[in-house]
């Protein structure tokens, strides 16, 4: 099967069974929304597919390739999480450089919304700027699949539709899986 | 290319702080004609306890940066292990 597909995903912690079979697939083209409540292992479930949390078992494949670790999901999977993982003390611009080709730089310097936070650290953007910058850093990379984490969290209206156009343009060569609590 | 960029970002908050501390345990605690090599052991030994105070202890989201171009946090601390090591075995050579 073509795709991101994800099986038979078993996650506990201690004596909680928070992930039980969960099965969930995406193709390029498609933006699959997770929802849920507070807890209910969304968020848990986004980490384990990524690689970035270790399951009881699960089966992960993007296309013929099976997901064991971070570095299989490499250039196919990205997570952004509910929290800014932006570095401090780094330049916008280099942060983009370091997430995308030369040509995705090109387009995303363009932007008018990224433009002025280009020569700005990390650490001397807001809350919802750094968000916007994560989101747009993850549309534009190199990944097929990317799964984002309660992506209109801290985001103005404004910038909530922005992202949504983002998704849906970058949806054309990407498959996406979002959580929110916005339903 | 990106991946040697992203560790550079990652060790290089590293640097300075272990290199002054290293600095400052070297003048208070070893003999003088012993500095360098002094400076040498304790950078080895002080960057990836930084890198736990830095990163594990301080920022652990910013590890997610890192995941996203494929690097796991034992990538990481070996990179800090390993150029912690170059650059103290070059200050115990000289």
């Amino acid at each position: 099967m073509s795709g991101l597909y994800v099986d038979s995903v078993n996650k506990e912690f201690g004596l909680n069974q928070i992930l039980t079979d969960v099965f969930i697939s995406c193709k390029i083209g498609e933006v699959i929304g997770l929802l849920g409540r507070n807890g209910a292992g969304k968020s848990t479930l986004l980490q384990i597919i990524f690689g970035a949390l270790k399951a009881g078992h699960k089966y992960v494949k993007v296309n013929d390739k099976l997901i064991h670790t971070l570095f299989d999901s490499r250039d196919l999977i990205r997570y952004l999480p509910q929290d800014s993982f932006l570095p401090i003390h780094v330049s916008v611009k280099t942060i983009i450089a370091i997430y995308c080709t030369s040509i995705q730089a090109a387009q995303l310097h363009e932007l008018a919304f990224i433009k002025p936070f280009l020569f700005k650290k990390s650490n001397e953007l807001s809350g919802g700027e750094k968000r916007l910058i994560e989101i747009f850093i993850l549309l534009y990379g190199k990944a097929k699949f990317v799964l984002l984490d309660e992506p209109f969290n801290g985001l103005a209206p404004l910038h909530i539709e922005l992202v949504k156009e983002g998704i849906k343009a970058a949806a054309v060569n990407k498959g996406f899986i979002i959580t929110d609590h916005d339903y | 290319m990106n991946i040697l960029a992203a560790l550079w970002v990652f060790y290089k908050k590293l640097i300075f702080p272990s290199f002054a501390i290293s600095v400052l345990l070297a003048l208070f605690f070893i003999d003088s004609s012993k500095f360098l090599s002094g400076v040498g052991i304790a950078y080895v030994f002080l960057t990836p306890s930084l890198h736990f105070l830095f990163y594990d202890l301080s920022r652990p989201k910013e590890y997610y940066f890192y995941h996203n171009l494929g690097l796991s946090k034992t990538t990481l601390y070996l990179n800090s292990i390993l150029i912690s090591l170059i650059i103290g075995i070059i200050l115990l050579l000289i």
